[in-house]
């Protein structure tokens, strides 16, 4: 009883394909470039898919991480809806991500800077690109000292000016800033290096064309430069939002109890403190769950908003 | 063609597949007399335990894998490897998780072996209870670790601060009474050098590990009797939080939040800046270097008159997976009991001893400070208690109260409100770890 689809009745047959001949040769490629995308296909189904699945149905029960899981359907949700933590810990993440904007301009500004003809450009790319390639974990503990409200850099550099600094990490008002801060610092030199590369390969051709039709540098900015920097900004945004929201070793080295008042504590720090701390596995996994969702949504809108938004130039 | 390409496809997976299984197969390989023991520590106790493993291999004649991590990251990588089924042979435990672990099946009944190979009555009562779950409530029935140490956690003051400021000294047995403590604290805070600026205090403690001896000392708790009920709003733990919030709200005898945010309080203990401070057992090691003198006395006393504070232990335990349990047994009682590797911890400065007649000889012998050594061992045998969550299955209750604690110090709060407020989300969390343990 085979069911015709409106769909499938209206389709042309399809034509007929003509028997390719294809050489021996071609094959061996094809089965070539066949091992070759296996390898992380099945890397992804081992070691990334079955966990996420795994993780799905962790979600639904209640689980130490020592014995069986067992069911108990949506609990964990609905937990997880009246926990004030979980809350804070969102909201926190979200303030945190303040950041992004402040550190995306600074970027593209650094990058305009440093992409004039000057002396010693080379060095001071270097000199930002620094902080990118230490380890996350040294720089978050630079700055917790250079954080330190008596003796640390910051105060001390604040002090020249007669302006006494508050103790960043202690306080409740000043830790999510002092996090911020940091955070935008690592990050600089990423970013920027992105935007020169991007304003490199803006063509020339362009800018002359609009000086030719009389356009002032400021109006060759925002309709040359900023809409040629759109695929990086893109890329940027993304990927900062993704990582934004994963926010998880400078919290944990800087403020390692979450901070004053939980106020640094990020929604993956406290997955991790769920988890490890007091071995509610079923629990975290379900939030991690929760988080993945967001971030897939979020990630998904963006490249809905930029797909409108694209233009090329012919 | 598709065929073909799932085929390839398949072929590659099976030999991923047998590479994995020849990895996995040649790191489990493990010999007859080889086991794993996983600890962490700073590098003072690395060193000695390393020296005492070693003479455990030769008496043994066994290899012992050693994993170091740092204290951070000791519970992640214990739980991944658990999680994982990788578990070392031998391993910390904490008194907290005993119970999660014996349930799970992670870690042996040890019993036997200890009964047979230890005199358990020259070992600290309170370390080898700690490690004991009858199913039902710790402290009684099957041992499941060995005690690493003890660390009865005693009150320390310094001496010569005393002595410059013609204060008597402090009895070394008879506590005083908080108004005492306060009276005498409020003698030492002084500005030293005229500047107008306070840069001696009294004392400088916090609150997550020194609030236990004031509640317990003025007769208040964390749990009831049979741990389902949390007390924290009783009166006695709501005056005893006060108390605490007041030395430096009202009294000033403390450095202000922000003078200790800046130089924590045992940082300026070290530079001589405070009279009173806790230490620990391994504390002392740093404080033999202090160019002052110190000593040890009991807790002052609230409302009951007796002094209290806690005794934290850390457990060795066995796997229930260990491949030669009988070694790695031998090994946990080795590290807790062995009279040369005691030496050799007790030497590098991370503990007292664990067996009750070297600390006899250790408390009376030793010229190295303090003089009153003895208060430890009277911590460990007369009045120490175990802190709150070591008898629970987790200790997120215990957190739930110290995370917004800070208004009440900072006195925007009364210790009355925050508890009254805070007691329900603490019942909360431990009425969720009681029905999960009871559910495990």
């Amino acid at each position: 009883m085979a069911i015709m689809t409106p769909a499938a009745l209206q389709a042309p047959a399809a034509p007929p394909t003509p028997a390719t001949r294809r050489s021996r040769l071609h094959r061996r490629e094809h089965m070539a470039a066949a091992a070759f995308i296996a390898l992380p296909v099945i890397g992804f189904v081992l070691f990334i898919g079955y966990p996420m699945l795994y993780a799905v149905y962790a979600s639904f029960t209640r689980w130490n991480g020592l014995s069986d899981p067992q069911f108990i359907g949506l609990d964990n949700f609905v937990a997880m809806a009246n926990d004030r933590y979980f809350w804070q810990a969102m909201g926190n993440t979200l303030y945190m991500m303040i950041g992004i904007p402040i550190g995306l301009l600074l970027s593209l500004v650094l990058a305009l800077a440093l992409n004039r003809k000057m002396r010693g450009t080379t060095f001071f790319r270097t000199v930002y690109y620094v902080p990118v390639i230490s380890s996350l974990a040294a720089v978050a503990i630079l700055w917790q000292w250079a954080y330190n409200g008596d003796f640390g850099l910051v105060n001390q550099t604040l002090a020249i000016f007669g302006i006494e600094g508050p103790n960043w990490l202690q306080d409740a008002s000043t830790a999510k800033p002092a996090i911020i801060i940091m955070s935008v610092w690592k990050g600089l030199g990423f970013a920027m290096l992105l935007y020169l590369a991007a304003l490199q390969s803006v063509p020339r051709h362009l800018y002359e064309a609009a000086s030719i039709d009389g356009a002032n540098p400021v109006s060759q900015f925002w309709h040359i430069t900023v809409p040629m920097l759109r695929p990086v900004t893109f890329f940027l945004v993304v990927t900062s939002i993704i990582g934004g929201s994963q926010i998880f070793i400078e919290i944990n080295i800087m403020t390692p109890e979450g901070g004053p008042e939980f106020s640094t504590a990020s929604i993956v720090w406290y997955i991790w403190q769920k988890a490890f701390q007091y071995s509610q596995m079923g629990y975290a996994t379900a939030m991690s769950v929760v988080l993945g969702i967001l971030v897939f949504v979020v990630t998904a809108i963006q490249f809905r908003m930029n797909r409108r938004s694209e233009f090329s130039i012919e | 063609m598709k065929s073909r390409i799932i085929a390839t496809i398949g072929a590659v997976a099976v030999a991923g597949a047998t590479l994995t299984a020849c990895g996995g197969a040649g790191t489990s390989a493990q010999g007859e007399n080889e086991i794993t023991f996983m600890f962490r520590g700073n590098d003072a106790e690395q060193a000695a335990y390393e020296a005492a493993i070693a003479e455990f291999e030769e008496l043994h004649d066994a290899k012992v894998n050693i994993i170091m991590t740092t204290p951070d990251e000791y519970a992640t990588k214990l739980r991944a490897s658990i999680s994982g089924r990788q578990i070392p042979d031998v391993f910390y435990v904490d008194p907290g998780s005993v119970q999660n672990y014996v349930r799970a099946g992670v870690i042996r009944d040890i019993s036997e072996s200890v009964e047979a190979d230890v005199d358990l009555d020259n070992v600290w009562a309170y370390g080898v209870d700690s490690y004991r779950f009858d199913g039902e409530l710790m402290g009684q029935g099957a041992l499941y670790a060995m005690p690493k140490d003890i660390g009865p956690f005693s009150f320390g003051y310094n001496r010569t601060m005393f002595e410059e400021a013609g204060i008597p000294l402090p009895d070394t047995d008879v506590p005083y009474t908080w108004d005492e403590f306060i009276d005498v604290a409020k003698e030492l805070t002084r500005d030293t050098n005229g500047d107008g600026k306070t840069d001696q205090w009294g004392t400088g403690l916090n609150v997550a590990w020194n609030l236990q001896s004031f509640v317990w000392s003025n007769g208040g708790d964390w749990l009831n009797e049979d741990r389902t009920e949390v007390t924290v709003d009783s009166p006695e733990f709501i005056e005893a939080l006060q108390y605490f919030a007041d030395m430096s709200i009202v009294h000033d005898v403390t450095p202000s939040k922000s003078e200790a945010d800046t130089l924590d309080t045992y940082q300026r203990w070290m530079q001589g800046q405070i009279g009173f401070f806790p230490v620990g057992p391994w504390d002392v090691p740093t404080y033999e270097q202090l160019d002052f003198d110190w000593d040890l006395i009991p807790y002052p006393a609230g409302k009951t008159g007796e002094t209290a504070t806690w005794v934290g232990s850390l457990g060795i335990a066995v796997s229930e997976t260990a491949n030669n349990p009988e070694l790695a047994t031998q090994l946990a009682i080795h590290l807790s009991t062995d009279e040369t590797a005691q030496q050799s911890l007790v030497d590098a400065g991370v503990q007292i001893p664990n067996l009750l007649d070297m600390a006899d000889v250790w408390s009376t012998s030793s010229t190295l400070p303090p003089d009153n050594k003895k208060e430890f061992l009277d911590v460990a045998t007369q009045y120490g208690r175990a802190l709150p969550p070591a008898t629970t299955s987790d200790a997120e209750w215990y957190d739930e109260l110290w995370r917004n604690i800070d208004p009440v110090l900072d006195g925007d709060m009364t210790a009355e409100e925050y508890l009254t407020d805070v007691k329900p989300r603490m019942q909360e969390l431990l009425d969720r770890a009681n029905a999960e343990a009871n559910n495990g």
